[in-house]
C-alpha cells in the first residue's frame, strides 16, 4: 500500500510536466526502439530463412556458382554446366542419390487476354523426385522433352489459377516471352523449395530454357540430394572433388562454385544475425547512456523545484529513505513511460522497414518487450540515484526557508 | 491554565538551548540559550522582531531540527537521543506543523495534500481520516479541489488539516495568519481556538498583538533569548484588544477624512459605503504569497 502511494505520487508528478518528462526520455525512447526494432527483424527474418531452408531438407546440398580471384578480386564466373550433374549422379556412388541442376530466370506467360509474371525454372525430372513436388494434373517434364528441348510447360498452383481460374489447362498453348508453349501439365499447391515460391514458378525443360529461352551454357544451381543425411560432409567432399575434376581446377586453385547445407547456411545467418545484433545494440546502449544523463538532469531539475515539498514531507514524518524512495521510482516510472514509448516505435518502425523492404519479417517475441521495460525501469532508476540522493539528504530547515 | 502545566510532564521542554551559525569568522547566535517548558493543552504565543530566533525555536521544539547545545525533551524523553527513524515518527504521530506560506502541494486536491502525513504513518491509512480532518476546519466539501481553485484563507485550513490528521498532541505554526488579511486571520484564529479547546496544545509564532493575545501564554523573543513569558487573563486580553480597536477606529476616520478630501482619487465606480478595511490592526495592503509548490 505505501509503495503503490508513493508510485500514485510520482505518477501524479509525472502529470503535470508530461512534455518535459518526455522529452528527457528520448534518449530511452530510441535505445528500446533500436532495440526491439531490431530483435523483431532480426527474429522474424532468421525465421523466415530458416523455414525457407527448412523446406530445402537436410539431405540436399545447393550448389551455386562461385567467385575466382582475377588480378586481385573476387569476380563472379559462371562454371555449372548440364554436363556435371549427370556426371555427379553417375560418379557419386552410394554417397549421391539423385542430383538436379536448374536454370531459373524469369518472364511473362500470356493465355489470351490474361498475362502474369513469373519465375521461370528450367529443369529435369530429377526436380520433381528430388523436392517430392508432384503435378495434381497432367505430368512432370519428361526425359525425352529434355532431351529434344520440347516447347512444353508445366504450371505452378497460382500461375494456373490466374490464367485459367478453374478450366483445364493441360493442351493449351501459352506465350512465355513471346514463344508458345504447350502446357503438360498443373503443379500441387506447395509454397516455397528452397527460397523459390514455387506457386508463382512454371518449369519448363532445363534445356529448353538454356537453349532457346535465355540462351545460356550455364546453369544457375545444382541440388544434390545426399542419400544418408549421416554422411553429408563425405557427401559434400564427394560433390567437391568430382566438380573440380569436371572444371579442370588443379590443386591450388579455388573452387569456382559455391556449396551450401542448410547447417551452413543456418550458421552464416547466424553470423549476418550477430553483426546486425551487434550494430543495433550499440545504437541502444549509446541511447540508453543519453537517456539516463536526459533522466538524470529532469530529475536534479525536479529536485530543485520542490525542495519546500521535501521540506514539508520531511516535517510531517517521511524518513530519508522514503524521500529516496520517492524520486528514485519516479525516475524509474519515467524512463518505463520512455521504454513503453519505445516499444511502440520500434514494432512501427520494424514494420515500416518490412513492408518497404518485402523481405524482412516481424516476430516480436513477448520476453523482448519485458527484457526492454526491465532495462528502461533499470536505467532510470540507476540515473535517478544520484538525484535522490540528493533529495534525501537536503536539510528540511533549509529546505523549508527555500525561495 | 496552572492545572493544566502541573500534569506529570510538560509535553515539550528545553534547557539551554543554542544554535549557532558560523557564517565564516562570526557566529550568529539564532537561539541564545533558552529555557521553555510548555505543558500539555497550553496555548501559546511567541512574538518578537523579526531575526529573533521565533522559527529557529519551532524547528528546533518540532524535531526538525538539532540545536547546537542544550537539551530537549517530549514528554520526558530526550530527544538528542532519539534516532533519525524515531524523529520521522514523532513528527509524524505526534506533532503538526502549520507554515505562514500554507505549503501546499499544488499538482494534487486538498484532500490528497491532508493525506501526505497518513502515506508516511504506513498503516490506518484511510480518505476518511483525511476527510474527516477536513471536516474539522470547514471545508470537507471543497475536498477535490486543487490548492490553485482555493483562497489563501481555505489553502491555510487545508494546512491545518494536514497538521491535525494524525491526532497530534502539539500543532507548531509558524506565523499561519502572516500572509491573510485580518478577518481571514481572525476566522484561522478561530480554528486554533477551537483545536486547543478540543485539547491539543497549540504553539503559535505571530508579528500581531491581536493574534498573540489570544493564546493563554504569550512569549516574547529578542535576540535569540526570551526576554518575557506571561500569563493571559481575560482582562489583559480585552484590554490589548480595545486599545486595537481604538486604533483601529483612529485610522478609519483618518481614511474617512483623506476620502471626503480627494473623491477624485477613487478609481473606477467603487461602490460606496463598501469599505476595504477591516478590523484589526494591520491594515497594509497584503499581497498574499500563495506559497504553493508544483
Ligand atoms: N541557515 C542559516 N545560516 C545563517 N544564519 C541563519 C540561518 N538560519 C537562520 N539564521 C539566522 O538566525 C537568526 C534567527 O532566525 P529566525 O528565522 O529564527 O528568525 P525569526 O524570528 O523567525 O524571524 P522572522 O520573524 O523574520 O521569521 C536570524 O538572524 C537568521 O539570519
Ligand atoms: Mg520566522
Amino acid at each position: 500500500m505505501f509503495y503503490l502511494r508513493i508510485i500514485w505520487m510520482a505518477l501524479r508528478g509525472l502529470r503535470t510536466n508530461l512534455m518535459r518528462s518526455m522529452l528527457a526520455t528520448i534518449g530511452v525512447i530510441i535505445g528500446v526502439g533500436a532495440v526491439v526494432s531490431a530483435v523483431s527483424i532480426l527474429q522474424g527474418s532468421e525465421k523466415y530463412f530458416l523455414d525457407q531452408f527448412e523446406s530445402l531438407g537436410a539431405d540436399k546440398i545447393m550448389v551455386f556458382n562461385g567467385q575466382q580471384q582475377r588480378g586481385g578480386r573476387a569476380m563472379a564466373v559462371n562454371s555449372l554446366k548440364p554436363e556435371d550433374a549427370q556426371v555427379l549422379a553417375d560418379e557419386g556412388g552410394d554417397l549421391i542419390k539423385a542430383v538436379a541442376p536448374q536454370y531459373t530466370g524469369g518472364g511473362q506467360i500470356k493465355y489470351f487476354r490474361k498475362n502474369a509474371y513469373v519465375s521461370i525454372l528450367g529443369a529435369t525430372p530429377g526436380y520433381a523426385e528430388i523436392n517430392d513436388y508432384k503435378p495434381v494434373r497432367g505430368s512432370f517434364i519428361t526425359r525425352e522433352d529434355v532431351r529434344s528441348s520440347a516447347m512444353v510447360v508445366v504450371l505452378g498452383h497460382k500461375v494456373a489459377r490466374e490464367l485459367f481460374g478453374a478450366l483445364p489447362a493441360e493442351g493449351k498453348s501459352v506465350k512465355i516471352n513471346g514463344k508458345s508453349f504447350t502446357v503438360a501439365g498443373v503443379m500441387e499447391e506447395r509454397g516455397t523449395i528452397g527460397f523459390l515460391e514455387v506457386d508463382n514458378q512454371i518449369i519448363i525443360p532445363l534445356s529448353t530454357a538454356m537453349d532457346r529461352m535465355f540462351g545460356s551454357k550455364y546453369l544457375t544451381s545444382l541440388i544434390v540430394q545426399c542419400a544418408d543425411t549421416q554422411k553429408l560432409d563425405a557427401c559434400i567432399e564427394r560433390t567437391k572433388i568430382i566438380l573440380r575434376q569436371e572444371h579442370n581446377l588443379k590443386a591450388g586453385d579455388e573452387d569456382d562454385f559455391i556449396t551450401l547445407t542448410q547447417e551452413q547456411f543456418k550458421r552464416q545467418l547466424k553470423q549476418v544475425a550477430i553483426i546486425f545484433a551487434v550494430v543495433f545494440y550499440s545504437i541502444a546502449g549509446i541511447s540508453m547512456v543519453v537517456g539516463g544523463i536526459g533522466i538524470m538532469n529532469i530529475m536534479m531539475v525536479s529536485v530543485t523545484e520542490r525542495t519546500r515539498e521535501i521540506g514539508v514531507r520531511i516535517a510531517v514524518g517521511a524518513r530519508r529513505i522514503d524521500i529516496l524512495l520517492q524520486f528514485l521510482l519516479e525516475a524509474g516510472i519515467i524512463s518505463l513511460f520512455g521504454g513503453a514509448l519505445g516499444v511502440a516505435c520500434g514494432m512501427a518502425m520494424g514494420d515500416l522497414l518490412s513492408k518497404i523492404t518485402q523481405v524482412l519479417q516481424l516476430y516480436t517475441p513477448a520476453t523482448t518487450i519485458i527484457y526492454a521495460l526491465v532495462m528502461a525501469l533499470v536505467v532510470g532508476i540507476i540515473s535517478g540515484i544520484y538525484p535522490a540522493i540528493r533529495a534525501s539528504n537536503l536539510d528540511p530547515v533549509m529546505a523549508l526557508r527555500y525561495e | 491554565m496552572s492545572q493544566e502545566s502541573a500534569n506529570t510532564h510538560p509535553i515539550l521542554q528545553a534547557a539551554q538551548l543554542r544554535k549557532e551559525y558560523r557564517m565564516g569568522e562570526s557566529v550568529v547566535h539564532a537561539l541564545d540559550g533558552v529555557d521553555i517548558a510548555i505543558g500539555a493543552g497550553e496555548f501559546v504565543s511567541i512574538t518578537g522582531s523579526s531575526g529573533s530566533g521565533k522559527s529557529t525555536l519551532m524547528h528546533i521544539l518540532g524535531c526538525l531540527d538539532r540545536p547546537t547545545s542544550g537539551m530537549l525533551a517530549f514528554k520526558g524523553t530526550l530527544v538528542s537521543r532519539m534516532s533519525d527513524r524515531q524523529l520521522a515518527n514523532l513528527r509524524n504521530k505526534n506533532i503538526g506543523f502549520v507554515f505562514q506560506t500554507f505549503n501546499l502541494i499544488n499538482r494534487t486536491s486538498a484532500i490528497e495534500n491532508v493525506m501526505v502525513p497518513l502515506i508516511y504513518t504506513r498503516k490506518s491509512f484511510s480518505r476518511s481520516i483525511a476527510l474527516e480532518a477536513l471536516d474539522k476546519v470547514g471545508l470537507k466539501n471543497r475536498a477535490k479541489h486543487t490548492p490553485g481553485e482555493l483562497s489563501g484563507g481555505e489553502c491555510q485550513r487545508v494546512a491545518i488539516a494536514r497538521a491535525i490528521v494524525n491526532s497530534p498532541e502539539v500543532i507548531l505554526a509558524d506565523e499561519p495568519t502572516g500572509n491573510l488579511d485580518t478577518r481571514t486571520g481572525t476566522s484561522i484564529m478561530e480554528t486554533f481556538r477551537s483545536l486547543h479547546e478540543s485539547g491539543i496544545t497549540i504553539v503559535l509564532v505571530t508579528h500581531e498583538m491581536d493574534v498573540a493575545v489570544q493564546a493563554n501564554r504569550m512569549i516574547h523573543m529578542k535576540d535569540g533569548k526570551i526576554v518575557e513569558d506571561l500569563r493571559v487573563d481575560d482582562e489583559y486580553r480585552n484590554y490589548v484588544l480595545q486599545a486595537a480597536q481604538s486604533t483601529q477606529h483612529e485610522l478609519l476616520r483618518a481614511k474617512d477624512r483623506m476620502e471626503k478630501a480627494g473623491q477624485k482619487h477613487r478609481v473606477g465606480s467603487g461602490e460606496p459605503g463598501g469599505s476595504t478595511m477591516e478590523p484589526g490592526v494591520v491594515i497594509d495592503e497584503i499581497t498574499p504569497d500563495r506559497g504553493g509548490m508544483d
